[in-house]
């Protein structure tokens, strides 16, 4: 697993690679600490490379948002696979975050 | 149906004794990745047995379990620990710990052995409440739940770890229609939308056929019948075919004196 | 004859096995005190802690009221023995030496074993014939490290604190007499119950303590582990482990004394 953070247009996307477990939660928590603790605003997360997502991982990305949320910062998905969205809607988490198809689509958007 | 099944638990002439007495005489099973496969069988047919040894908690006399791919009596304790958080356990009592609360006793695994945040670790159980309907009753104790809340407390504790296999014992067993048709369910939701294995032993015929994608029958410690659902449903063997329909006659017997009655009353 | 032959056979037999097993079981405890943190796999210090707080703080009423009232009945029983010689004074050592050496550590050791021995064999016992040892081997807990580990180390912490306290109760209760009943000089009566004691009768009291710590939680523990059948098997794994500990207890103390008499000479 690894985090890749880059800014693109005035924006923070950050780069998942990997699989987002029981064993790699506790580092992207990490990684996502440091940003939490500088109050980025806006974070677009790419998870287009991360093939296996399992409770501890959407539970590590919901405390993500909810530690954002309390300074007013925004969070979006992109490119999930397919399997990883079904996932979101089986646990009824796509409504608690955004999520859009297309990184390029959600840094235009992203207001 | 997939035309290649991968087999994640398989069984080879597993025996087992207690004392004399042979409960598992030479049983043969597989059981594929991601189907619902139910063991039934009489009281005493050896099944909550055999799923004793499935959770590497019995070892065969002889014969060889096979789970996930691994050979469990040749595994040492780490190794088996490793091939037991990724299998889940629902017991026939539930088997809450009395002593947490519902919370805790959900989180359990995830606090002992990972290096997760506790704030992580409450969502977890928050997420995990939500399928099996209990979301809000983290607070109680064990004691506070009824029969059927205690065990889909138990199953979510069970399934807290992302498991790829769920072992149940009995789980409508005791429970009113109601209830027990919501545990039905909630095992097929589960089975079907993670796509986890279940392995469930029943000797409850409506959940049988309302959950199995297979079954298999045990009779005194051998497979008396297995194959698909409908297969063992419309079964010409005429045991299967008593004990579906429960009735109390048939070739299984209930009675089983070697002295005459009578010769004994006056002896 | 033969007959009863045959029953003390099996008596010895059967209690041949429990001890073979209670020793594997005390192994096995100490192995995963030395290797569990080399494995990473220590449960959580709260366990310890809390089983701490049970055995050893929460008893302390009890073991504080019998070290007090035993302090009292020595002084007075000897009092009423020495009074004849005229020796009053030597209530004094006799109430400290032997509670030191001997019923501070023994009566805190039978008061714990009815209260926290009997606690864990009644909540072993319960954990294991409604499945929930079981549940945790499945969950790849190992019920030796995360049950009796904690039990374990609470009561060989906890029984020698218990003892030093019912040590300083009991000498606190022979004082009273001394002086309130005898008229004794107060710092005369202090004098003479530290004068004659010895470090070594202190220390001898708390190495036996830790003995029956070890004593009071593996017969608890392995009661408890090894219950069968139901409610009834409850009751029963309770009753025998505290007569066992009862009887371990009296036992080692026998032959404790004996071999801190005889190594003295």
């Amino acid at each position: 697993m690894a985090v890749k953070i880059e800014e693109k247009n005035n924006l923070t996307v950050c780069y998942i690679d990997g699989e987002i477990d029981i064993n790699t939660s506790p580092d992207i928590k990490k990684a996502f600490e440091k940003l939490i603790a500088k109050k980025v605003p806006k974070i677009v997360i790419n998870l287009a490379k991360v093939t296996y997502v399992d409770s501890s991982g959407l539970a590590t990305l919901v405390e993500i948002l909810k530690n954002m949320r309390t300074y007013g910062g925004r969070m979006r998905l992109t490119n999930m696979a397919h399997k990883i969205k079904s996932l979101f809607e089986i646990t009824k988490l796509e409504k608690l975050f955004e999520i859009i198809e297309d990184e390029a689509e959600a840094i235009t958007t992203f207001i | 149906m997939d035309t290649e099944k991968e087999v994640i638990i398989s069984a080879r002439n597993v025996v087992k004794k207690f004392g004399e007495r042979a409960v598992l005489n030479g049983i043969t099973l597989d059981i594929y990745r991601g189907e619902t496969f139910v063991i039934m069988g009489g009281s005493g047919c050896g099944k909550s047995t055999f799923l004793r040894h499935l959770i590497g908690a019995l070892k065969p006399d002889s014969g060889k379990v096979s789970v996930l791919g691994k050979d469990l009596s040749g595994l040492d304790e780490d190794a088996l620990d490793a091939v037991k958080k990724k299998i889940g356990m629902c017991f026939q009592s539930a088997a809450l710990f009395d002593s947490m609360t519902v919370g805790e006793n959900v989180s359990l695994p995830l606090r002992e052995h990972t290096k997760l945040d506790r704030s992580v670790i409450d969502i977890v159980v928050k997420m995990k409440l939500e399928m099996v309907g209990l979301r809000g009753f983290e607070d109680l104790m064990p004691s506070q739940l009824s029969g059927g809340m205690r065990k889909r407390v138990g199953l979510a504790r069970a399934i807290v770890m992302d498991p790829e296999i769920i072992f149940y014992d009995e789980p409508t067993a005791g429970l009113d229609p109601i209830v027990a048709g919501v545990i039905d369910k909630l095992i097929l939701d589960l089975s079907k939308k993670l796509s986890i294995t279940s392995v469930v032993v029943t000797h409850d015929m409506k959940s049988v056929f309302s959950i199995a994608d297979r079954v298999a029958m045990l009779y005194e410690g051998r497979v008396l019948e297995v194959g698909e659902s409908d297969t063992v449903k419309n079964s010409k063997n005429p045991m299967v075919r008593q004990f579906i329909a429960g009735s109390p006659d048939g070739p299984i017997k209930f009675f089983q004196q070697k002295d005459d009655y009578l010769e004994q009353l006056i002896k | 004859m033969k007959n009863l032959i045959e029953k003390i056979g099996a008596v010895v037999l059967i209690t041949g096995r429990h001890i073979v097993s209670v020793s594997a079981l005390l192994f096995e405890t100490i192995y995963w005190i030395l290797a569990g943190p080399f494995k990473k796999k220590m449960p959580k210090p709260e366990g310890t802690f809390s089983q701490m707080v049970f055995a050893g703080f929460d008893s302390l009423i009890i073991v504080s009221f019998v070290a007090f009232f035993t302090g009292i009945v020595i002084a007075m029983q000897s009092a009423y023995q020495l009074a004849r010689f005229g020796a009053n004074i030597y209530v004094a050592p006799m109430v400290s030496i032997g509670i030191a050496r001997e019923l501070g550590p023994v009566l805190t050791a039978l008061v714990v074993a009815g209260r926290v021995g009997a606690a864990i064999a009644a909540e072993l016992g319960t954990m294991k014939v409604t499945e929930q040892i079981e549940a945790l081997e499945t969950m790849a807990f190992n019920p030796v490290r995360y049950l009796v580990v904690p039990r374990f180390l609470a009561l060989l912490i906890m029984l020698p604190c218990l003892t030093i306290f019912a040590d300083i109760l009991g000498i606190l209760g022979g004082f009273l007499v001394g002086v309130f009943q005898l008229g004794l000089n107060p710092h005369r009566y202090i004098t003479f119950s530290f004068q004659f004691m010895l470090f070594k009768d202190f220390w001898t009291g708390i190495v036996k303590s830790a003995c029956f710590g070890i004593i009071i939680s593996m017969i608890g523990c392995y009661m408890g582990l090894n219950t069968k059948g139901g409610a009834e098997g409850v009751g029963k794994s309770t009753t025998l482990s505290v007569v066992t500990s009862f009887i371990l207890i009296i036992l080692f103390d026998v032959i404790l004394t004996g071999v801190f008499y005889f190594a003295n000479k």
